[in-house]
């Protein structure tokens, strides 16, 4: 489940993680049975998925402490629902002081121990470093994606493609696929838009803001560059995989200061030449509704207008929500 | 301009006002308040046409304390340190400092009470928070722009507390205020009880922040005197609500939500030792007689989550004319249970232990268990899960409380959707039908 977790560890006790941001084609009435209607649809839509067998391939289901729901959702799966797969749970402080890089490392060091269990396997030091190699290629791999975008002759629905192909494709997978992506002028036209909230669903949206007339400059997605993690190159895994965790751009679900975040989205604005933010949030999103105004207010004062959108996740974009994103872009244009 | 500059009824008294306007007026306009109140109650005949008993007599006293606590409140900026804090916090420690103590949630809770919290949750949603943020926080960021409020004034944070022993959301409220107030945010982050509990909160370094805004160490002794009333409030608190035991219960769990008060904004003083020693002087009083909070108690029933303020009255009426005295609440509950575990010997270590195992910090299946001990405990026959649409942590999981309680123990459950704050998520027509429905599946059990 969404959105920071320790990628090599999984893979150094022989574990693939494939991720669940609210999958299509899966109705709410499953999840109903286990949360109310005022439940954000990760989370409603990801237990329908569980209760109807999506993943009853895998062995364990891990739920990072993310927001008030997917901590309801982890408790929910580990004291009421009992699916065959193990539940983990693992919690993310969200300072980064000294006692909460030691907390964090402990209970990384928890999450190990059960993985054990899980996967059958006792990772090796060799394990450990093949599986960093690994995942900080990937990392590497998609940091680069984003330093390259202006740079890649491909459309901004096939470029969040191949950020969101990290979801389920192995870190070799991914990064095969992330360079064999065609190099070029991208195909950008009309104003630049800074994308802003936890995911962009439908990918059809994509196609929708360059039939608007405009582009997408950058993102502040959760499940895109949210997830650009900085290298380390401590020796000891779990201050490694700590190091990773606490290096993620600023994110609300972790605690950023607001003035941070407006900081780093001003910069990286300017940087990209976004004229406007859009914020594309899930109902019932509590850590993205509360920066919105200030968002706004902070942002508007540094000359960028910014629009928010809410959306239930489904197969089809709702009229009314491209018509508010279609009348930003013409004020952008 | 300033964000602080945007918020001119922010101002700083002097010492003469608080003197002249707190200490020598207020507090002695406020006494007389409670001689006339009580001297009401005290004539106050009972009403054959209500299905209540007349109310405590205490009450009289929490006004006053309550009362006062926010007259101060209005001279504390520019007079004393504030910190604003969360409800689950340990602010213990603050108040050996000397710090006076603003809990936004009960700020909010009173607006409720007294039906203003949705207009001044309008202020925050005007501004552009969205109707699907926690209410709580709505009406303070609205109270905070415009500087409505029930209280008459609020004083400015000198710092923010926030421990996440209750939600996320007051972490990313509390990021809303700080970066308004422009004044240090501690972070108190306590990890979720999926199961057992690990180590995290580093409380040391509150006091550390808190030291250095006061401009002076922690009284050691001052600290040791308010970890005894800590835990004596706290027990006292727990004693008080366990006389509910009893049958007829003595008060109500919507007495309960009233006379929380104390225990939430000033435990750790010796006035609400004072003030809970007296109030369980009247139940026991009450006890002996045998006389109940409502005159007909049939049925005994469960609160659960917090409670739909706006309503309080309303609700303890129409239940006590169905018979129905709801005695107990998981939500009251939480500031007593955990007494046992306050140390003043240890303090740091018990309050780090405390202060992680509330009941929001703890798993979906505890407090299935809270409940069921309660059903046992108080004898109940019902449960009224109140789905708070604010209320995250408390509300998910309910559904599955619901079923279990009454599929595996056979108690009547209802899911009771509402909101603690807003009124516009309540609807009265629906609630009374589900709540008819929930008292025939009583007496069909009976």
């Amino acid at each position: 489940m969404p959105i920071h977790y320790p990628r090599a560890m999984l893979r150094a006790h022989r574990l693939h993680p494939i991720e669940i941001w609210g999958p299509p084609h899966v109705a709410r009435h499953e999840g109903n049975r286990h949360f109310q209607t005022y439940a954000c649809d990760i989370v409603v839509k990801a237990m329908a998925f569980i209760r109807s067998g999506g993943i009853d391939a895998t062995r364990a289901i891990l739920v990072p402490h993310t927001c008030d729901a997917l901590q309801g959702m982890g408790s929910v799966l580990t004291d009421f629902v009992r699916p065959h797969q193990r539940v983990l749970t693992l919690y993310l402080p969200r300072g980064r002081r000294n006692s909460d890089r030691d907390f964090l490392r402990d209970e990384l060091g928890r999450l190990a121990q059960t993985l054990v269990g899980v996967g059958g396997h006792e990772p090796t030091a060799a394990d450990w470093a093949e599986a960093f190699e690994a995942e900080d290629a990937a990392d590497a791999a998609l940091a680069n994606l984003y330093r390259r975008r202006t740079e890649l002759a491909i459309s901004d629905r096939d470029f969040y493609t191949v950020v969101r192909s990290r979801e389920y494709l192995t870190a070799e997978n991914f990064c095969e696929r992330a360079a064999t992506l065609p190099e070029g002028e991208a195909p950008r036209h009309g104003a630049g838009l800074m994308i802003s909230g936890i995911v962009a669903d439908p990918l059809e949206l994509f196609d929708r803001i360059d039939e608007m007339g405009a582009h997408v400059a950058g993102d502040d997605l959760a499940c895109g560059y949210r997830r650009v993690y900085s290298p380390s190159n401590e020796h000891d895994p779990l201050l490694r995989t700590v190091n990773r965790l606490m290096s993620c751009p600023p994110d609300p679900t972790c605690g950023t200061p607001i003035h941070e975040r407006v900081e780093t989205l001003q910069n990286r604005m300017r940087a990209l030449g976004a004229k406007g933010l859009l914020i594309y949030d899930p109902k019932f999103c509590e850590p993205e509704l509360f920066d919105v105004p200030l968002l706004r207010k902070h942002l508007n004062a540094a000359g960028f207008p910014v629009l928010h959108v809410e959306h239930e996740m489904g197969e089809a974009l709702p009229h009314q929500v491209l018509s508010r994103i279609e009348a930003f872009v013409e004020t952008l244009s | 301009m300033s964000e602080l500059e945007a918020l001119p009824h922010y101002v700083d008294s002097t010492r003469l006002e608080r003197f002249v306007n707190y200490e020598l007026v207020g507090k002695s306009a406020l006494r007389v308040q409670r001689w006339r109140d009580q001297w009401k109650l005290k004539r106050k005949k009972p009403r054959p046409e209500s299905p209540l008993n007349p109310p405590l007599q205490c009450v009289a006293y929490m006004k006053e304390i309550m009362s006062r606590h926010y007259l101060e409140g209005r001279y504390a900026s520019g007079t004393r340190k504030v910190a604003w804090v969360t409800s689950g916090a340990p602010t213990e420690p603050l108040q050996a400092l000397g710090y006076f103590l603003v809990y936004p949630e009960n700020h909010a809770a009173l607006c409720g009470v007294r039906r203003q919290a949705q207009s001044i949750a309008e202020e925050a949603e005007h501004a552009g928070w969205s109707r699907d943020i926690c209410s709580y926080a709505r009406t303070d960021i609205g109270a905070m722009l415009s500087g409505k409020t029930p209280a008459g004034r609020l004083p400015r944070p000198d710092m923010l507390i926030c421990c996440t022993n209750i939600c996320q959301t007051v972490l990313h409220w509390y990021r809303v205020l700080a970066d308004y107030f422009d004044c240090p945010l501690v972070l108190i982050d306590t990890p979720f009880l999926y199961q057992e509990a690990h180590d995290h909160e580093k409380i040391e370094d509150m006091i550390h922040v808190a030291e250095e805004i006061a401009g002076l160490p922690l009284d050691q002794a001052r600290f040791a005197e308010v970890m005894q009333n800590a835990r004596r409030g706290a027990e006292l608190w727990l004693d008080v609500l366990n006389r509910s035991q009893n049958r007829p219960a003595p008060m109500t769990a919507f007495d309960g939500f009233i006379h929380m008060g104390p225990i939430v904004d000033m435990r750790g003083e010796s006035v609400t030792v004072e003030y809970y020693q007296r109030m369980l002087r009247e139940l026991d009083a009450r006890v002996a007689r045998g006389v109940g909070a409502i005159k007909n108690e049939r049925y005994r029933v469960l609160w659960d989550n917090l409670p739909i303020w706006f309503k309080i009255g309303e609700f303890s009426k129409w239940l006590g004319e169905h018979g129905v005295n709801v005695v107990a609440s998981t939500y009251t509950y939480a500031w007593g249970e955990l007494a046992p575990m306050i140390d003043p010997e240890n303090p740091l270590d018990s309050m780090a232990r405390v202060y992680l195992h509330p009941i929001l910090n703890r798993s979906t299946g505890h407090k299935l268990q809270s409940m069921k001990k309660m059903v046992d405990e108080f004898q109940l026959d019902g449960v009224i899960l109140h789905s708070d649409r604010s209320c995250k942590p408390y509300s998910l999981g309910q559904i599955d409380q619901r079923d279990r309680l009454s599929k595996t123990l056979g108690v009547p459950a209802l899911l009771l959707e509402a909101d603690h704050n807003d009124p516009r998520d309540y609807s009265d027509e629906q609630g009374a039908n589900r709540l008819e429905a929930f008292i025939e599946m009583m007496e069909a059990r009976a």
